[in-house]
């Protein structure tokens, strides 16, 4: 049995992984409603995370993901995606 | 006191036949040229259809030199503006080579031939530290943008101004408009210009599925591109050349050459928005639109035919529908507006070439090319997208508009006999 | 061309990334002295190429000059020229303004010969080695010559023309006229020059087939361009960006007005012809000094291409010596390139940056590890000569066979 469940810290690192931005993982817990657009992280930003986690995973995820605006959001989506596998 | 350009040659090598009365004929027919990609095995991507040309270097009497060590966009290009200067019937032997440039556009370059060596070097991308004995050793010829235009000066004895020109997916516009430049400033009578763009390739594919630009109908190639439909679900990749001899109207005339119209003017801006992104505004490429107009002296209510960038991605379709709105006025809905993508494929910067030899032909023929695949209109998108099928109309002044990566928004208008003159 | 001129093109701001130099004063600093920095290449993968010395950028901080996220997002030539691009702006005093006209009234050009060929391989590695799943969004708008241009359109909000000259060396004299005549068409300012990230492995293998190319080991015997010994060039990164403005708008803003674009020639005799090049090159001098309404006396001081080919090498001394006749004996010239490296479309514009700040200071920079010439020029050697310079003359060749000359004058035309 593996964890797959996303957490605000390995979001936290995906973000500087695959678009490059630098966020705390506790301020993103701590707002998690603040868009992705004011952290910095664009439509790119956000398509390059996805990938990484349908490679990881091995999954497609809805294309609502890449459509997320904020972290909250993206993370429910992504841990209802994944938890349906 | 304006030195006035002149289109008097055209060369075309675009997917669905190679020539320009071919090319002329799909458009004509509203045949679509798009299908299952057979240039590389595309299992694995998610977009796995193009337009490909159908392109044998051989059949075209182009060196084996040329043929061995340069990518297949500077083969098509060498092919196109072969077609060009012949049908221009400028003696290059004759012509003062110093007056004579070089303009062509490319988005990707060389990318195809650097991506074939790159697996021989790598071993399949198993090693960073690239082993250089197995490349060819002409590879600098696929590295250097300016093989290009390098290639074509060469076969015709340019000797002025030469020039590659990258600007992302405007770079046949761009082309065109720098050639139009150069000799409207009189640093030459006469200018090759174009564009070619071969990116076909694994690496061009995939990058494009990363941001899902491109169609992924794969199970219905024939109807995958389908600009401003509501149907749309990106664009299909393309690949060719268009090449045209730009000349300065009065050296035309003196050699009594067949005019087919004249570049009224042309602009360039940037959206200063997002590399891919844009606006749903249309400001900048409006502006592009408005400043080609002022160049040519005309009104918006003048423009009989647009010939769209109509890419089939959500964003572009909207954002040009809302660019013309705002150039043309009202006038915009009395206006057909194609985008021949529909049956050609989105040839990256060769594209815009190739849009501009669309329109030099639908002045010639006064026939407006039709948008292949539109049935399901988009509410967002509601202007007169000639569905499906060619119409004859009374064209005297068209317009190209085009969009790329980097923001770059460009037009190019072009008025044919009975359109005005400065 | 040269009876009507609506607007001079002046420059306002240089920003440059270099091997010998972050900064301008810095480069300049370098220049002057005749520091030489050619070494070997350090990047990863690199080691076993036979190409082994080069100009590097040595301590660029992205984090710094631009910001850390491009590290992802772009390649290693956008951050040069992004960075390079917001020194000049800073220079020029230039930036954003609420005016919705203003961003229009200013555009970007590049010139770009290498592209992102490090972030490509990258790419290409990801998806030959592990499937076409692993490449990123990114390398859509990273790889491609137009990525610079766009960028700092962006970053910056300009609107104005933009534009990308793709193309061999004398494309970065070609995007400065460029950019000259878009302010002579109404522009405001247009923001252009070159920056070339070309020493990644790929990159580096794709090089080695330019016949031109010098492999030699010793970093001070690589590069000796009008020598005997000249055994070919030294590529480099890097690269300059410079602010050309309209010059009234300059002036009415307070600006200070460092030199003025005064004329441009371009042609075009073939790759590796380097013969013909002089010929070439001579046409491209007589179109630049006409345009400037310059006769060839008043050329104080020469930039010359010297690639360090002596077939081109000869090629060049003889087309300086066409145009500006006995003058080309007793005219100073100078190849501060060979203190380190030839980036591609970057070295022209560095050339041009290093041809202000000698006309600014009034001092001729010398030519690093050059000795014992074998032609008829007069080669400023060893230490900086001091001499009044007012027009300064800027050649380039291209390997694929361009060539192009630029006149600059010092300060703009209230000046003189």
């Amino acid at each position: 049995m593996i964890t797959t469940e996303l957490t605000f810290g390995e979001l936290a690192t995906l973000m500087k992984q695959s678009a490059g931005v630098t966020v705390d993982p506790s301020q993103l817990e701590d707002a998690p409603e603040t868009p992705f657009s004011g952290l910095g992280v664009d439509s790119l930003g956000l398509l390059g995370i996805v990938g990484e986690l349908e490679n990881r995973h091995g999954v497609a995820l809805p294309t609502d993901a890449e459509r997320c605006k904020t972290p909250a959001e993206f993370i429910a989506l992504v841990n209802n995606a994944l938890a349906g596998v | 006191m304006t030195r006035r350009v002149a289109v008097t040659g055209i060369g075309v090598v675009a997917p669905g036949g190679a020539g320009t009365a071919a090319f002329w004929d799909l458009l004509a027919q509203g045949r679509t040229a798009t299908r299952g990609i057979t240039l590389f095995d595309p299992a694995g991507l998610r977009s796995r259809i193009a337009a490909e040309c159908d392109f044998d270097p051989y059949d075209h009497g182009l060196p084996v030199d040329l043929i061995e060590h340069t990518d297949r966009y500077v083969q098509f290009a060498a092919v196109a503006a072969g077609e060009a200067v012949r049908d221009s019937g400028l003696d290059t032997a004759t012509e003062d080579p110093w007056r004579v440039g070089v303009s062509l556009g490319s988005a990707v370059g060389g990318t195809t031939r650097l991506e074939h060596d790159y697996v021989l070097v790598s071993e399949r991308g198993q090693r960073w530290d690239v082993d250089h004995r197995a490349a060819d050793p002409k590879l600098h010829l696929a590295f250097s943008p300016s093989t290009l235009a390098a290639v074509v000066a060469e076969r015709f004895g340019a000797r002025g101004p030469v020039q590659t020109v990258s600007t992302g997916c405007t770079s046949g516009l761009d082309a065109v408009g720098y050639a139009f430049h150069t000799i409207e400033e009189g640093r030459a009578d006469v200018v090759i210009a174009g564009a070619s763009d071969s990116p076909i390739s694994p690496i061009t594919m995939a990058c494009f599925d990363a941001i899902k630009a491109t169609s992924p109908d794969n199970d219905d190639p024939e109807h995958a591109s389908k600009p401003f439909d509501n149907r749309r679900n990106g664009f299909v990749m393309g690949e060719g050349a268009a090449v045209l001899v730009l000349e300065e109207y009065e050296h035309a005339r003196a050699r009594d050459a067949h005019i087919y119209c004249e570049i009224g003017g042309y602009a360039t801006y940037g959206n200063a928005y997002h590399m891919t992104g844009l606006t749903g505004e249309g400001l900048e490429m409006a502006r592009a639109i408005d400043t080609a107009l002022d160049q040519a002296r005309l009104d918006p209510t003048s423009i009989d035919y647009v010939n769209a960038h109509g890419s089939g991605t959500r964003q572009n379709d909207r954002h040009e529908t809302a660019a013309v709105k705002r150039s043309l006025g009202s006038h915009a809905y009395d206006t057909p507006m194609s985008s021949i993508k529909s049956m050609v494929g989105h040839s990256l910067g060769a594209i815009g070439a190739i849009e501009v030899a669309a329109c030099v032909l639908a002045l010639k023929h006064q026939v407006v090319p039709p948008t292949a695949n539109y049935e399901i209109p988009d509410p967002e998108c509601d202007l007169d997208y000639v569905p499906r099928t060619a119409r004859p109309r009374k064209l005297r002044n068209v317009l190209s508009v085009g969009s790329g990566f980097g923001g770059f928004q460009s037009a190019v208008l072009l008025t044919g006999p009975g359109g005005r003159t400065r | 061309m040269s009876t009507q001129r609506p607007g001079r093109a002046v420059v306002t701001g240089i920003g440059v990334i270099a091997p010998n130099g972050l900064r301008a004063d810095a480069y300049w600093k370098s220049v002057r002295e005749g520091l030489g920095v050619l070494g070997r290449i350090s990047r990863e993968g690199c080691e076993d190429l036979p190409l082994k010395v080069a100009g590097q950028v040595e301590g660029f901080d992205a984090s710094d000059l631009i910001d850390e996220r491009f590290l992802v997002q772009t390649d290693r030539f956008t951050h040069y020229a992004m960075a390079a691009a917001a020194l000049a702006l800073d220079d020029a005093g230039l930036g954003h303004d609420d005016d919705p006209e203003e961003p229009f009234s200013i555009g970007v050009v590049t010139a770009a010969g290498s592209g992102g060929g490090e972030f490509g391989q990258r790419e290409l590695q990801k998806l030959w080695g592990q499937g076409s799943k692993f490449v990123g969004p990114y390398q859509s708008i990273a790889w491609f010559y137009a990525a610079s241009t766009g960028q700092i359109s962006i970053r910056h909000g300009f609107k104005g023309p933009c534009g990308v000259v793709a193309s061999d060396e004398a494309g970065g004299l070609d995007s400065l006229a460029h950019a000259a005549r878009a302010v002579r068409r109404g522009t405001g300012a247009v923001v252009v020059g070159a920056a070339e990230a070309p020493l990644a492995p790929y990159s580096m293998v794709c090089q080695l087939g330019y016949p031109e190319l010098s492999t030699v080991e010793d970093p001070d015997r690589a590069y000796r361009p009008f020598t005997a010994k000249a055994c070919g060039f030294v590529p480099a990164e890097g690269g300059a960006m410079l602010v050309v403005e309209d010059e009234a708008r300059a002036l009415d803003r307070g600006a200070t007005v460092r030199a003025t674009i005064a004329g441009h020639g371009a042609t075009f005799t073939g790759a590796s012809r380097w013969k013909e090049s002089r010929e070439g090159l001579a046409r491209a001098i007589r179109v630049a000094l006409d345009e400037a309404g310059c006769a060839p006396e008043e050329i104080d001081v020469v930039f010359p291409d010297a690639l360090g080919v002596p077939e081109a090498d000869r090629a060049e001394a003889l087309a300086i010596a066409d145009v500006l006749g006995a003058h080309a004996t007793r005219v100073p010239v100078t190849a501060p390139k060979t203190g380190y490296g030839r980036a591609y479309c970057g070295a022209p514009v560095l050339d041009v940056t290093a041809a202000v700040f000698a006309m600014e200071h009034g001092l001729v920079p010398p030519t690093p590890n050059v000795f014992d010439i074998d032609c008829d020029l007069d080669v400023v050697m060893s230490r900086a000569r001091p001499a009044e310079l007012r027009t300064a003359l800027v050649l380039s060749r291209g390997l694929m066979g361009s060539n192009a000359a630029l006149v600059v004058r010092r300060g703009g035309g209230l000046a003189r």
